[in-house]
């Protein structure tokens, strides 16, 4: 039987990128009275068909998280996210080159021929001064006007 | 006749865009994104050049494309002026809703199409993905004054410029939007081989490009936006050492005759 392991990951030192998304939602898209904050995480779901997932995920957190200036955590078979912000998962619904490399390189060269798929996708979490449901319908506003072009992302708002 | 050449954080390529603005006869100036945007009116065309703006955060082209100054060109393109768009002021077009561009032209918004990740493809495998550059041959695939950026290109023309980008894969989930864009002459350019030939695979479609597209304009023709560099190839002496035409250094190069279009569509159109 297959399991997930899921790696969340995200910087430990300050990450420009969701600063950038945060002040162009306040500055440009008036997100301004209802955005607290913005920040990013790396998401990886790797399918495994065999071994310990604690195990294998530690190995796979080493290929692919720099502790220097990254965390993680490890979610096996499961995805949840703390209280406190909307959390938007963006992620290509074309073919994705780079999760592809990811499972060709985990297979072929460092030789866990027990993953069977790699998924990747960028994890959003907006902080709103609003509360739910008003913050997912404002999240989901968010997803539409910024973060993602439809024709090659899809996002999904996780409860 | 005076020509914006627009300057965002990351931009790269403004100098030598602005050299060639004026090096076929055309004034101009660059202009920073966080200028006054009402100024851009007194401009006659306008150059999104390549580069990184916003150091391609979230996705190429998509910050600036909220910037002030966007909105003002949407409305200058509504009123027929030329915009010609740069690798990455390609993306940014794209990401604005300029292109392919709405009805009227003055863009509605709408992103109808996507500039992802380029992702090479050969005898059905990907060989290559991420950023790559090069030198590729252009077909202009569009008649000689549909487009401003192309306006005194003939039909067929072969054109040597180079690439240089990590996101160009046009990829649309629009119904019919590939369709309509060969049927009224949007396409401007492929990818193709030395002999003109359209081979939909690496390395003549350098980036995975729906139909080897390069370069797309808008249903009125005044905005241009396109993957590969011209002001790279304005001169022969930027031409790749194995060109002939590179020993010929007085002679123009072919990027030359998308800025001499665009001056010669000002001329006719004003």
């Amino acid at each position: 039987m297959s399991q997930k392991i899921n790696l969340r990951v995200w910087l430990k030192i300050p990450d420009a990128e969701a600063a950038t998304v945060k002040n162009t939602l306040i500055r440009r898209l008036g997100f301004g009275n209802v955005l607290a904050d913005v920040k990013k995480e790396r998401l990886f779901s790797i399918e495994v068909d065999s071994g310990d997932p604690q195990e294998l995920a530690k190995s796979f957190a080493k290929e692919l998280v720099n502790e220097n200036k990254e965390s993680h955590i490890v979610l096996i078979d499961e995805l949840l996210f703390e209280e406190g912000y909307v959390p938007v998962k963006v992620a290509l619904h074309i073919e994705d080159g780079e999760a592809i490399s990811i499972r060709e390189r985990l297979r072929s060269r460092l030789g866990f021929e027990n993953v069977v798929d790699v998924k990747k996708a960028t994890i959003w979490k907006l902080f709103f001064k609003t509360l739910k449901p008003e913050a997912e319908i404002k999240a989901i506003e968010v997803a539409e006007k910024l973060l993602i072009n439809p024709h090659k992302d899809t996002y999904e708002i996780m409860g | 006749m005076k020509i914006a050449v627009m300057q965002f954080p990351g931009t790269n390529c403004e100098f030598e865009t602005l050299l060639a603005v004026k090096t076929v006869g055309m004034d101009g100036e660059l202009f920073r994104w966080n200028r006054p945007e009402g100024e851009l009116s007194g401009f006659d065309g306008f150059i999104i050049p390549g580069g990184f703006s916003y150091q391609d955060r979230l996705r190429a082209g998509v910050i600036a494309s909220k910037e002030p100054v966007m909105n003002t060109l949407k409305e200058e393109a509504g009123k027929g002026k030329p915009i010609i768009g740069i690798c990455n002021g390609f993306q940014i077009l794209v990401e604005t809703g300029l292109l392919p561009g709405s009805v009227n032209g003055s863009g509605c918004g709408k992103v109808d199409m996507a500039l992802a990740q380029n992702v090479m493809v050969s005898q059905g495998k990907i060989v290559r993905r991420g950023y790559y550059c090069d030198w590729v041959n252009l077909r202009h695939e569009a008649p000689s004054k549909r487009c401003s950026g192309s306006f005194t290109i003939e039909r067929g023309a072969l054109l040597r410029v180079p690439i240089a980008h990590g996101e160009g894969n046009l990829v649309t989930t629009t119904p019919g939007l590939v369709e309509k864009l060969n049927e009224e002459g949007q396409v401007v350019f492929r990818y193709c081989d030395k002999n003109g030939r359209v081979i939909n695979e690496f390395p003549f479609n350098v980036n995975g490009s729906t139909e080897s597209i390069a370069a797309i304009c808008n249903e009125q023709g005044n905005v241009l936006g396109m993957m590969p560099h011209p002001e790279r190839a304005f001169f022969a002496w930027q031409l790749p050492a194995f060109d002939p035409r590179k020993q010929r250094p007085d002679e123009p190069g072919p990027g030359r005759r998308v800025f001499e279009s665009m001056k010669r569509y000002i001329e006719v159109n004003a």
